[in-house]
């Protein structure tokens, strides 16, 4: 196999990727330092695999299945997975600089959403993926992730003091 | 769709935090070894790529002996006590060999669907299916009519291709 680490083209690629991979590993992982171990791992095997990285939604399949991986590994984790996989999970915090009372509400808000809907909304706004592409890297139709998509952004309206 | 516009709008204002400074150093190291120290901060370490439940399968091959030792001690044991009725035909005498195998089935009762995973040695991704079967298998003696039945749990993984685009 060639030396990948030569090709600068990779560090292009993930600079424009890295914060919206980061946020979306995090949901399955309770720091920031563990999200970017998933994001490491993940992008390495995709980078190594010479997969065409306008792939995104197997890009993104593959970050999910390293941190779903990752917390099986150890009984805690796997205890934090089943939650995370729950409805309503506490331990799920999406990483936002925030700069003001509204952000922070809307932060707030966000973490109150189910992880599924979660999940399909941080693909959406912050890695700025198709439906299509949601619906690969979550293994999902297309018509779910764009369900899902609008029942996040009605409980989001609900939830927030002022929209 | 126009109702959540504004609100779309404000999502986007949020900033995701920025990853740390180094980790794009730790993803070039990590590129620049050999596949097979790929391992990251000591966290992630190679794929399961095959998990059984050891447990399960050693419980249910043990409960199969035990039924195969009963039956047969129970075939090959002579009667601790003659008849009390006359019988007009002497009791048949049933060998193991007489046992013919008489049938296999195989209930698949649930299966999973795990995702797309990288095999350490593949170039390609696989989609990864455990289905879980329960498998019994018959032998009956044509003679007698006697029939043995030995019913065991079965966990299956199995690696599929998938296409990578």
């Amino acid at each position: 196999m060639q030396n990948v680490a030569t090709d600068e083209n990779w560090k292009t690629c993930f600079s424009q990727l890295a914060p919206g991979l980061v946020l979306f590993a995090r949901q399955w992982t309770r720091s920031a330092a563990d999200a970017e171990d998933v994001v490491q791992e993940a992008f390495v095997k995709f980078w190594r695999r010479n997969h065409d990285v306008t792939n995104r939604g197997l890009l993104y399949a593959t970050v999910r299945s390293v941190a779903l991986d990752l917390i099986r590994r150890d009984s805690r984790r796997a205890r934090r997975e089943a939650t995370a996989l729950s409805d309503v999970d506490p331990t799920v915090q999406p990483a936002f600089d925030t700069e003001d009372d509204s952000q922070r509400a809307l932060v707030a808000a966000l973490e109150l959403l189910p992880a599924e809907q979660r999940e399909v909304l941080t693909l959406k706004i912050w890695n700025e993926l198709t439906f299509a592409e949601i619906a690969s890297a979550l293994e999902i139709s297309q018509n779910t992730a764009a369900s899902r998509y609008r029942y996040a952004l009605a409980a989001l309206k609900k939830n927030l003091p002022i929209t | 769709m126009n109702d959540f516009s504004e609100l779309e709008n404000q999502l986007r204002k949020l900033r995701p935090a920025q990853p740390s400074s180094d980790l794009t150093a730790k993803i070039e190291r990590a590129l620049g070894e050999p596949e097979t120290s790929t391992a990251t901060a000591g966290v992630l370490s190679s794929e399961r790529r095959f998990h059984f439940d050891w447990l399960s399968i050693g419980l249910g091959l043990a409960a199969a002996s035990a039924l195969i030792l009963f039956a047969l001690l129970r075939l090959q044991a002579p009667s601790p006590k003659t008849p009390s009725v006359a019988s007009t035909s002497p009791a048949p005498v049933i060998s193991r060999d007489q046992l013919i195998p008489a049938g296999l089935t195989q209930v698949v009762y649930h299966t999973r669907d795990e995702g797309v995973h990288f095999p350490t040695n593949s170039e390609e991704p696989v989609r990864r299916v455990r289905s879980h079967t329960r498998e019994t298998l018959q032998w009956r003696n044509p003679k007698t009519g006697a029939s043995l039945k030995i019913t065991y749990p079965k966990e299956q993984v199995s690696l599929l291709p998938v296409s990578g685009q």
